[in-house]
């Protein structure tokens, strides 16, 4: 009997078209990808590539993938790769569609459950020629990932979909929106910079993860001549420090591309990990708008991976001289990738609904990282993320946190009433949460006066560190309140009501929470929004009143955020008078 | 010599801007100053070639044949397309080059030489001027550009989206007689920068002009919040991607030259809802680049103030905040305008162009019955501009409600169609 194989490989491009190696090849990666029989387009069970380019008015052709009859697979036309594939537009839409389900297969791996759209459907359209622009994104209203292309100053076409940092980063703003839909409303000003950093740190762990790509870096794509001992190739140790590391994995891949892709914002994907550590970013007006906010996140984020990574390096044995054995460096650095863009995905699942704030995410990412891996004594993990998140002034909200920065267990078990829940319908039914939560209001700090929903309810099975499965259900409530402005005190607790609100005013204020339950049903965690948390409801009114109108009704706010972020031609933000 | 009063005639022009000022001193003296002439746009009944004309002649006799200024605030089509000529030298602009002013005065963006020859040397102080003259030249071509490409059709575009983005085009598009006009009908020609002598001193006796606005390069560079790249190279990529899509269309092989492809008409089934979808995202994305483009030509308006005899006029163009934030990055000036007396509401009544701080620092603002309560000149025409429909859930309360409850406000908008402007008096 064949056993059949529960993956496929195809062949991507493993950076981009700017990155050679010394003999002048591009450098492919193959990558595994779920088993599925692909239709035209390729078309699969959770993506939709259409190759329309509305510029030109025109559709390409789609290759018209092959059954291998022994394996079951699909057969990888484009394997082995050549130079020729820069020209091919179904190699740019097998290479859309292997980064994006291998991007989705990470979450889905990381969090051990199917992770859905933020749109109502399956399969999300991914068009790789969308029109010339220099820019890409992803458009919830369109159930789209749009990539577009265009004539550099060089006379050479540019196509974004072809740069794996890009593919990522798109995926995973769609991603994301899938976990949290409340993350791509307009509140305060770190939520829409989380979705923008965010996207930019899973594009670049993900990348990092790949073990062509930091060897490439770290001998400069063979540039640099390394000492050889039996089949041994070393690495001097001068070269692993953590800025040196950040230089050559950053600026070693980064420099020709941002050449090549003028206009976009791959360079600053990726300048914001030169960003040195400051507490003062998140107060300076200069950070204020999202697309240059996700920077501070993403700057942590990637300082925290390079900080881990030379966490342990100190653990390998060198081989005399201060030489390193390039293999090992290699799957050290993998691996810090690797374990912190799991963490960094788990950690979603702890964050409030709505209303995120980096402080929140920094909690949710401890506290995820302390259920699976109780013992952090051998690399620290904990609290060098902690310290690098504080040197750039992002800490753990105080009141909701214990002295290691993880949220507050759940205190008021002994008052909820469990009788009525049946545990089983508790993972994986709206009606029945509902039906807890509306029982429990007062202890949970539910306001009847507002209309509640369940947004999400979610079983999660995670593999600890210690081998040990910890099973859980996620469960999201948000809570809508139309309200006059005379009301402000008496529903959210705002006094006095600031001048420029009238009592006549009406206005939609929110609260919101997650419920972690474990394994046996009860309460383990509960973040909340509360309705009534007068000072953070009046720092969303603030914001949102000071944001020019045109910008909240942009159908593809992205695209604008893109644009913006690429040239930084932003508005500047007009103070609250 | 000193002004003792002033009448100000705010020409109807529908969607556009169009102000004569009238100085008035002792012994019948009188100075006319003439503050942008275009219009993008008349209310229904009224033809624009027609009204352009007859407020031209209406200029004419007001000013008896000769006007002492033209200031065009910045070159957008509803601020100079009254300026424009025709071969048989019988349009609205010919009219006006007769008045022979003394003066053409307009921003510091404007100096035609600059775009024209790259060698022209740089001026102390303007650092940078040829880059953001060549940078609007771009500007005009995209939007050029795109009026041609929705001219060639609608590409699959909501009609909606359509004609927003082809109204933003027109306005921007360059209009080369208007401009043209505006460089040689003046004895004179002074281009003016935050801070930059008094053009008009000599002609406006006892009046001084404040220049507030447009900032220059550097004067903006010295308060930016936010690291910039150079904008002239973006409106230039810009440009070039958008020229390729207009102008070449059948030689263009485009980036796969031989490979198989379908026509847009004949898409099979199961592209068809995604396709329409990337069409009108495509009208998006030139919708916010064109936005943009229009708010930064805004943004290079002239910010006039007044000041006679402790009274002051307020005429900032179509000045935005960007445009603004560096006066009002002085408090020297934020305390200038705390006691303005006419206020020409900025950039038609949109929200952007009236910034919180300077609208909140108007201490004469008031209720109805105030002594010597603000006074407003609005010249707009609703369903012009913006998405009246955008709403949000949070107040973002109307300015024009604003307007008309603390200042005594007066809009062309409220002008019965063929009334040809409203006369404002104010006595110094
Ligand atoms: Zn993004």
């Amino acid at each position: 009997m064949v056993v059949k194989a529960n993956s496929q490989t195809f062949t991507i491009l493993a950076q981009d078209p700017a990155v050679r190696n010394a003999h002048g090849e591009l450098l492919f990666a193959r990558v595994s990808v779920p088993l599925e029989t692909l239709g035209l387009g390729p078309t699969g069970y959770r993506l939709k590539v259409v190759d329309f380019d509305a510029s030109r008015n025109q559709l390409y052709h789609a290759h018209a993938y092959q059954q291998d009859a022994a394996s079951g697979c699909m057969i990888d036309p484009f394997d082995p790769p050549g130079e020729a594939l820069l020209g091919n537009p179904a190699f740019h839409c097998q290479h859309v569609y292997a980064v994006v389900m291998r991007t989705l297969a990470r979450f889905e791996m990381a969090l051990g459950r199917r992770v859905g759209w933020g749109f109502d459907g399956h399969q999300l359209h991914v068009v790789p020629h969308a029109f010339v622009e220099a820019n890409a994104f992803y458009s919830r209203a369109d159930r789209a990932l749009m990539f577009g292309y265009f004539k550099g100053l060089d006379g050479q076409h540019v196509f974004t979909c072809l740069s794996h940092d890009i593919v990522a980063h798109e995926a995973t703003h769609a991603i994301l929106d899938g976990l949290r839909g409340g993350f791509m409303n307009a509140s305060g000003p770190d939520q829409a910079a989380f979705h923008e950093g965010f996207a930019d740190v899973v594009a670049l762990l993900s990348v990092f993860s790949l073990r062509e790509i930091i060897e490439f870096a770290l001998t400069n794509g063979g540039r640099i001549e390394l000492t050889v001992q039996g089949d041994r190739r070393l690495l001097n140790g001068d070269q692993l420090s953590q800025q040196n590391l950040a230089e050559s994995l950053l600026f070693g891949i980064g420099e020709e591309f941002g050449q090549q892709l003028e206009g976009l914002r791959a360079n600053a994907l990726r300048r914001s990990v030169m960003l040195p550590p400051s507490a003062d970013y998140l107060r300076d007006e200069q950070f204020a708008e999202a697309h240059n906010r996700g920077e501070i996140f993403a700057a942590a984020m990637l300082r925290s991976m390079l900080a881990l990574w030379v966490a342990r390096l100190g653990e390998l044995g060198n081989f005399g001289d201060n030489l390193y054995n390039l293999r090992e460096v290699v799957e050290e650095g993998a691996k810090a990738a690797d374990q912190l863009l799991t963490i960094a995905i788990r950690a979603l699942d702890y964050c409030p609904p709505l209303d995120l704030e980096f402080g929140d995410y920094l909690a949710a990412l401890l506290t995820v990282d302390a259920q699976v891996a109780p013992d952090d004594s051998r690399y620290d993990y904990r609290l060098i993320i902690r310290t690098t998140f504080e040197a750039f002034g992002i800490v753990p909200p105080a009141a909701r946190t214990d002295a290691d920065g993880c949220w507050h267990g759940f205190a008021d078990n002994g008052q909820v009433q469990y009788r009525n829940s049946h545990f089983d319908s508790m993972l994986r039914d709206d009606e029945e949460v509902f039906r807890f939560l509306w029982e429990n209001r007062a202890v949970l700090g539910i306001d009847e006066r507002a209309y509640t929903e369940v947004v999400s309810v979610r079983p999660s099975i995670r593999l600890g560190t210690d081998g040990l499965l910890l099973r859980e259900s996620v469960c999201e409530y948000i809570m809508k309140a139309n309200i006059f402005g005379a009301e402000l005190k008496s529903v959210c607790n705002i006094s006095p009501r600031p001048a420029w609100i009238k009592t006549t005013d009406a206005l939609t204020v929110y609260g919101a929470g997650t419920l972690i339950f474990d394994q046996y049903g009860r309460i383990k965690y509960h973040v909340q929004r509360p309705l009534n948390d007068g000072q953070w409801q009046l720092r969303r009114l603030s914001y949102l009143a000071g944001l020019d109108s045109s910008e909240l009704d942009l159908r593809n706010p992205l695209a604008q955020l893109h644009r913006q972020r690429a040239w930084q031609v932003g508005p500047l933000r007009e103070e609250q008078a | 010599m000193s002004p003792t009063s002033l009448t100000l005639y705010a020409y109807q022009v529908g969607f556009g801007d169009c102000f004569l000022l009238r100085f008035n001193y002792p012994g019948e003296v009188r100075r006319h100053v003439l503050i942008d002439f275009g219009s993008m746009g008349m209310p229904k009944g009224v033809a624009q070639g027609q009204r352009l004309l007859a407020i031209a002649e209406d200029i004419k006799a007001k000013c008896a044949g000769k006007l002492d200024a033209v200031v065009a605030t910045h070159r957008h089509a509803d601020h100079i397309s009254g300026f424009a000529t025709n071969r048989a030298g019988t349009a609205s602009g010919d009219v006006i080059r007769t008045l022979a002013p003394e003066l053409v005065l307009q921003p510091w963006t404007e100096q035609l030489e600059l775009a024209e020859d790259a060698s022209a040397p740089e001026q102390p102080g303007l650092r940078g001027a040829r880059s953001m003259a060549q940078t609007l030249k771009s500007m005009n071509a995209l939007a050029s550009a795109v009026v041609t490409l929705l001219d060639q059709g609608r590409h699959g575009l909501s009609e909606d989206l359509a004609s927003r983005l082809g109204f933003i085009g027109e306005d921007n598009i360059s209009n080369a007689s208007a401009v043209k006009n505006l460089a040689s009908m003046g004895k004179r020609n002074a281009f003016a920068f935050f801070g930059s002598a008094d053009a008009l001193a000599e002609l406006l006796p006892g009046v001084r002009t404040h220049i507030l606005g447009p900032p220059t390069v550097e004067q903006s560079a010295s308060i930016r919040k936010q690291r910039s790249r150079d904008p002239a190279e973006f409106w230039h990529l810009h440009r070039q991607l958008l020229d390729a899509q207009v102008n070449s269309p059948n030689d263009d092989p485009g980036p796969f030259a031989d490979y198989p492809a379908t026509r847009g008409s004949k898409l099979p089934m199961s592209t068809r809802w995604i396709a329409r979808r990337v069409r009108e995202a495509r009208g998006e994305q030139l919708l916010q680049i064109v936005t943009a483009l229009d708010k930064q030509m805004n943004n290079t308006s002239l910010i006039l103030l007044f000041e006679v005899a402790g009274k002051k006029l307020l005429f900032p163009g179509d000045a935005q905040i960007e445009n603004w934030s560096y006066a009002l990055s002085h408090p020297e000036i934020r305390e200038l305008l705390a006691d303005v007396d006419l206020y020409k509401v900025g950039h038609h009544g949109s929200l952007n162009a009236t910034p919180k701080s300077l609208w909140g620092g108007f201490r004469k603002r008031g209720k109805a019955g105030t002594a010597q309560r603000l006074t407003s000149v609005l010249s707009t025409m609703p369903g012009k501009h913006g998405n009246p429909g955008a709403g949000t859930e949070v107040p973002r309360r109307p300015l024009l409600e604003a307007l008309g409850k603390e200042s005594e406000l007066h809009s062309t908008d409220g002008l019965e169609p063929g009334v040809l402007y409203e006369e404002l008096e104010f006595s110094f």
